[in-house]
């Protein structure tokens, strides 16, 4: 109990660490900024509780929008995507999303694919309609959601088939 | 109280969520320039929507009180009207006093003699033999009274005979009516000798107990100069649409009782 609690907190620290020192220092083609942190809120166990993650992830937000001075739009996109969780985990993994820590292994990769991209698109809408919050920039905002959605699933999808494999 | 506190347990998640939203809004709200104009822009607009709203629907319920308010008002105008057109011909002798306000609650137009009766009696000050007229010009004239309502002998009644004049002119004649169509009345009495045209004004001419001078008629339509009375026959259109007629006002003249002792002597 202790053990995971320690390894979670360890987990939770790298990536943090890695967001703040690596990823936001990256911005490719002058508007690319991978979220690597949105996997700490993807490998969140289902059996641990709903409420910690909304707090988890209003804690994560507020560090990054610290880090970089967006004020508040990480934040809101992180407990949206906290607390709509369980409604993305439904529909993703249908009947198996009530089973505990079914989450890495013993899932389909359909519905894995499925469960990672909708948590990444809808994280990036609203972060990007937020940090714009301007009609008239829309087709910048569609523009950046696409290519950050891409960017961010493909190194989450890398970085998780990594941790599994450990 | 249990019940609340199950549903506000139940749905923790959703009060926490609401409540961490709100603050991530706020601290945008107030950081950072470009959030705090968007969404005062969106509060000014919706504050604004919503009171031309509310206000559109107040004016919708008053509407009552206000055609009330207007009705006094041109009451109160007719009755400046009127003395200021008695004050240009000097006629003080026959000055109408007051006006009494009434609306038609009986009218007919396709009989010979034609009746229309108002909600005003004796308790509204209203007594026989008193002019009525409405906005557009004379209409008739009281015949019985009752407690509360009276009954008016219209313009569109074979028996009436009205004083009027030729307004450019002043020749004096008097309007008829002959029973066919209510919108034309007849003025007779105009010898030969005297010019009218199409289009000439008919008004009253004040030598009657009923109408102070000047109050409108119609306008000559046709005229037929061919008698060998050596009178005019002439058609009036009338101004008063009389199957429509609403609001009437009753003119009150409290000198006639002398003239008609005058004329009795």
């Amino acid at each position: 109990m202790i053990r995971e609690l320690l390894r979670n907190i360890f987990f939770y620290t790298i990536i943090l660490v890695f967001q703040l020192f690596v990823f936001n220092q990256i911005n490719l083609l002058g508007y690319i900024t991978p979220f690597l942190y949105l996997i700490i809120f993807i490998h969140y166990k289902t059996s641990y509780n709903k409420t910690i993650l909304i707090f988890l992830g209003f804690i994560t937000g507020v560090i990054i929008d610290l880090s970089v001075q967006t004020y508040g739009c990480h934040t809101f996109a992180t407990i949206t995507i906290c607390y709509f969780r369980g409604g993305i985990e439904k529909y993703s993994f249908g009947v198996n999303s009530n089973l505990p820590s079914a989450m890495i292994s013993g899932t389909q990769l359909i519905n894995r694919l499925t469960f990672y991209g909708i948590i990444v698109v809808f994280h990036s809408i609203i972060y990007y309609s937020l940090v714009f919050f301007n009609i008239e920039l829309f087709w910048t905002i569609v523009l950046n959601i696409i290519i950050n959605s891409i960017i961010t699933f493909i190194i989450i999808w890398l970085i998780s088939q990594l941790i599994s494999n450990k | 109280m249990q019940s609340i506190i199950n549903s506000i347990v139940a749905n923790r998640n959703l009060i926490i969520y609401l409540i961490l939203s709100f603050i991530s809004f706020n601290s945008l709200y107030i950081n950072s320039s470009v959030h705090y104009n968007g969404i005062g822009k969106t509060a000014t607009y919706l504050s604004g929507k919503s009171s031309f709203f509310s206000s559109s629907i107040n004016s919708y319920f008053k509407l009552k009180d206000e055609n009330q308010k207007l009705i006094d008002e041109n009451l109160k105008l007719k009755e400046i009207e009127l003395e200021y057109k008695n004050q240009i011909v000097e006629y003080k002798s026959l000055e109408s006093n007051s006006i009494i306000n009434g609306s038609v609650i009986f009218n007919s137009i396709n009989k010979s003699k034609n009746i229309i009766v108002i909600d005003k009696g004796t308790n509204g000050g209203v007594n026989e033999e008193m002019g009525v007229i409405s906005s557009k010009g004379i209409v008739g004239i009281i015949k019985s009274v009752t407690e509360n309502y009276a009954s008016i002998i219209s313009v569109l009644n074979t028996d009436l005979k009205v004083n009027a004049i030729l307004k450019n002119s002043s020749t004096i004649g008097s309007i008829t009516w002959d029973g066919l169509n209510s919108k034309i009345l007849k003025l007779n009495d105009i010898p030969l000798s005297s010019s009218i045209k199409i289009g000439d004004t008919i008004v009253t001419g004040g030598m009657s107990f009923y109408f102070p001078k000047g109050i409108p008629i119609g306008t000559i339509s046709n005229y037929d100069n061919s008698s060998l009375e050596g009178y005019y026959e002439i058609d009036v259109s009338a101004f008063n649409d009389f199957s429509s007629l609403s609001n009437l006002y009753i003119l009150e003249r409290n000198d006639n009782d002398e003239i008609k002792i005058l004329l009795n002597d």
